[in-house]
């Protein structure tokens, strides 16, 4: 503990608020008042003391930046990249290719064996740079989580502009599987046998709620969830695989059973709460859009931002960084710093000893084949043993469209991951993308036979075939058989967290003197690491590990984004239903409930769950 | 009030200490706007002006400070559709400065964005301080480039009005209104499919209104 007193917010020391009435800000908690942010005229230096450093705007640097600020920290962040997001960002093609070059260049050891390919359109041809927004670490937002709700506090969300992704699919036996994922779907699935669709509703009630029944699941605890969905609910392989991979989004098959079990529940509960859909995504790219949104804001709250600035060295002893230009600061707290950008002499970095491996492709298809009606956007599963490759860990693939403003129309990028290690991951995710685009022509070329165009009917009714028309579509159709790919990017970055954990909380250990004692020369004692994004492809981490962070700078997390705006008229609808509460399970049963009566015949007597 | 109401996105840019918040401020208090209460959230300002027979609502975005260092994110400029860039008449540095805002804004902003070149501070020469930017200058500058002109004062609240006013009488009333008009990712204006937005306020789950969250 640094702090052992709650120290004064934003709010309580703002000379605005020192003329309200006190009451007001003891039955709201932290009111933030209307002026916030543009009270004072900033100067054109950087500040001579802060309270902390941030080195690096990845999306965990820039949540912490908000969160201390608004708390009442002063606040200089800075970033080596002319551009916001680090390890997070979302890049255009030339800032793309500047990264490889960068990474490859200065033997980074975040990331190793980055591989690019542009195609001759961009830039000269057809596409500008610009027209692409590449996410290095792409997410996805579930409906019920933290984030959501910090989003929605921080107000961070009127920056953003975000879109529902509501089609999930398993690749199972060479072909993309539509997840049943909605109630509705299990009831009037004909390819499920009435046996299954009951043991399957009656793991989802139990699911829910799973947290309160120990007793259940408590002799799997350390084993595998499939045994436990095999021998506790009696469900199929299918079932099982759509519940691991594709509703909870695991990597393998040995994930444990609470674990498993807590990723299962989040997909449910999320469902709905928006619309039909569990999940959304920010426009315009995904968590390079958040940082930027996140700093903004911290910006407003007072805090300092500088690109193009590198810090070279820290001295704990007398607490003075030096950046880059030769500036100085006093820090009077701590230095937080992103291992990608940790000073050259740095000795306490924690060891990033887990790989993510990722493929990135633009390619010249539209996609929405994929993408449910009136979206722009989809996820799909490789299970594991499902590609040519033999696949042991399962691949994810997010697939962006046109309409989600990350790609020019008639392009979509593909976000595949995986966290198999070594050559083995690589000949994996090459698997995936084969059998993506396999299926993707497969599934364009099948437009062509529906194409009315061809056949025509003519004034007495017979149909006839218009060779004019059938032609051409050949020759499209042969021009079609290859994906033409714009951009390929390959690279395997490494994190400190491991697959299926949040964030380790000991890795905020390491630097804070180890045994006590400093390193003699290191210029990292006493300097916090940020987590690197992991494979997971929710952003659950980052809001975990920046909460763990500020707890470590301020003492406590009473205040970590414990806001109220005044605001306008507009905002007073809002609700708090982002924050996960003990009544879903409940209100989950209610919907299960309500839609069983609309199957009366099938489920008559049947469902005593 | 039953006329349509149409938000603009309005962003700021010029050196530091040229009063890009002092003019917003001027404005958003101002009497003869609709609400007397200026909103000024977390995220940005907000002010309702009649305009005859519809409203417009500005959503004025300040720097945040974010200027000083070059360190504006795209996210800044992106579907904005009108800017106000704002130099101070009395220091010849900060126009080349507004010239290269408005460079900046031709670069990375919409193509159709609506922008208003405005000296502020002249209420000092009116006190006696000298004028060091001609206003011909200025104007040229704005005939080349096609932005509205005005000179105003923040402190006394000359002219402060008309800007945004200007504003919002040039802003083509199909671009407000159906809002399709985005920079889109880069200057290609891709479409923004309203349709699609999810707004994160309106969770059809209304059973947590009123409680406090502890996270």
């Amino acid at each position: 503990m640094i702090h052992a007193e709650r120290r004064k917010s934003m709010a309580e020391r703002r000379p605005s608020t020192l003329n309200r009435s006190s009451s007001s800000a003891e039955r709201m908690g932290t009111v933030v008042p209307h002026l916030a942010g543009i009270e004072d005229p900033l100067p054109d230096s950087t500040p001579e003391k802060v309270d902390v450093v941030l080195v690096g705007t990845g999306l965990v640097e820039s949540i912490l930046a908000a969160a201390l600020s608004w708390q009442g920290s002063s606040v200089l962040q800075i970033d080596s990249n002319s551009y916001y997001g680090d390890s997070s960002a979302t890049l255009t093609i030339d800032q793309l290719k500047q990264w490889v070059e960068d990474i490859n260049k200065n033997d980074s050891k975040c990331y190793e064996n980055a591989k690019l390919h542009i195609s001759g359109l961009i830039g000269r041809g057809s596409y500008k740079s610009r027209d692409f927004g590449i996410d290095l670490s792409p997410k996805i937002l579930f409906a019920k989580s933290d984030l959501l709700s910090i989003l929605l506090k921080s107000r961070v969300h009127q920056y953003l502009e975000f879109q529902s992704l509501s089609s999930f699919h398993t690749y199972e036996n060479d072909s993309f599987e539509r997840l049943t994922n909605t109630k509705q779907e299990i009831f009037t699935n004909p390819s499920l046998p009435l046996m299954t669709k009951r043991n399957l509703m009656k793991f989802i009630k139990f699911v829910l709620d799973w947290s309160n029944q120990p007793e259940v699941w408590e002799a799997y605890k350390d084993k595998p969830v499939a045994s436990f969905l095999v021998e506790k609910f009696k469900l199929e392989r299918a079932q099982v695989y759509e519940l691991i991979f594709s509703i909870g989004l695991c990597y393998n098959i040995d994930i444990k059973t609470p674990e498993a079990l807590q990723r299962i529940r989040r997909y449910l509960t999320s469902f709905d709460v928006y619309g039909p859909f569990p999940v959304l995504y920010s426009k315009y790219g995904g968590p390079g859009e958040l940082s930027q949104g996140f700093c903004r804001s911290a910006a407003v709250a007072g805090a300092t931002y500088k690109l193009n600035e590198t810090m070279v060295s820290y001295n704990p002893d007398s607490r003075i960084a030096v950046f880059g230009d030769a500036s100085k600061v006093s820090v009077t707290e701590k230095v937080v710093i992103a291992p990608t950008q940790s000073p050259e002499n740095s000795k306490n970095v924690p060891e990033q000893k887990y790989e993510v491996q990722r493929l990135t492709c633009v390619v010249d298809k539209a996609c929405i084949e994929w993408f449910g009606e009136g979206e722009h956007a989809a996820v799909v599963v490789f299970p594991p043993n499902s590609l040519k490759s033999g696949n042991r860990q399962a691949v994810q693939a997010l697939i962006m469209g046109a309409g989600s403003d990350v790609c020019p129309t008639g392009t979509s990028v593909w976000y595949l991951s995986s966290t198999e290690t070594g050559i083995r991951g690589e000949m994996d995710l090459d698997a995936a993308l084969g059998a993506l685009e396999e299926s993707i022509l497969r599934e364009s070329s099948a437009d062509l036979e529906n194409d009315d165009g061809i056949l025509e009917v003519d004034n007495s009714g017979h149909m006839t075939l218009n060779s004019v028309k059938l032609g051409q579509s050949f020759q499209e159709n042969a021009q079609r058989e290859k994906l033409q790919v714009l951009v390929k990017l390959y690279f395997k970055q490494f994190t400190s967290t491991p697959p299926f954990e949040v964030v380790n909380p000991s890795i905020f250990d390491v630097s804070a003197m180890t045994n006590g004692k400093l390193v003699p020369g290191a210029s990292d004692n006493g300097v916090l690491y940020t987590p690197l994004p992991s494979a997971e492809i929710s952003y659950d981490e980052a809001i975990t590990a920046a909460r763990m962070l500020f707890q470590k700078i301020v003492g406590s997390d009473d205040d970590f984004f414990d806001l109220d705006f005044e605001d306008d008229e507009e905002n007073e609808q809002i609700n708090e239903s982002a924050v996960i509460d003990d009544d879903d399970a409940e209100k989950m049963n209610m919907t299960l409930d309500a839609e069983m009566s609309v199957e009366p015949v099938e489920f008559a007597g049947e469902m005593e769950i | 009030m039953n006329s349509p109401v149409t938000s603009i996105k309005l962003v700021l840019l010029g050196e530091a200490a040229v009063g890009k918040s002092s003019i917003v401020l001027r404005f958003v208090s101002n009497d003869f706007a609709e609400n007397k209460e200026p909103t000024i959230g977390a995220a940005f300002l907000t002010q309702r002006v009649n305009m005859g027979d519809h409203t417009i609502k500005f959503e004025i975005w300040d720097t945040a400070g974010q200027e000083r260092f070059a360190s504006l994110a795209p996210m800044y400029y992106r579907n904005a559709q009108a800017a106000l860039v704002v130099y101070d008449v009395t220091k010849p540095q900060s126009f080349i400065k507004a010239r290269h805002w408005v460079k900046e804004l031709h670069e990375q902003a919409s193509k159709d964005i609506v922008i208003a070149l405005v000296g502020n501070k002249l209420d000092m020469i009116e006190s006696g301080a000298e004028r060091k930017v001609a206003r011909e200058e200025a104007e040229n500058l704005a005939q080349q480039e096609g932005l509205l002109f005005f000179e105003t004062s923040a402190k006394t609240g000359s002219n402060v009005n008309e800007v945004f006013l200007g504003i919002g009488q040039k802003i083509p009333l199909k671009t407000a209104q159906n809002q399709t008009q985005g920079a889109g990712r880069g200057s290609s204006g891709l479409r923004i499919n309203d349709d699609s937005r999810v707004d994160l306020r309106s969770s059809g789950d209304q059973s947590a209104s009123g409680s406090t969250c502890n996270c």
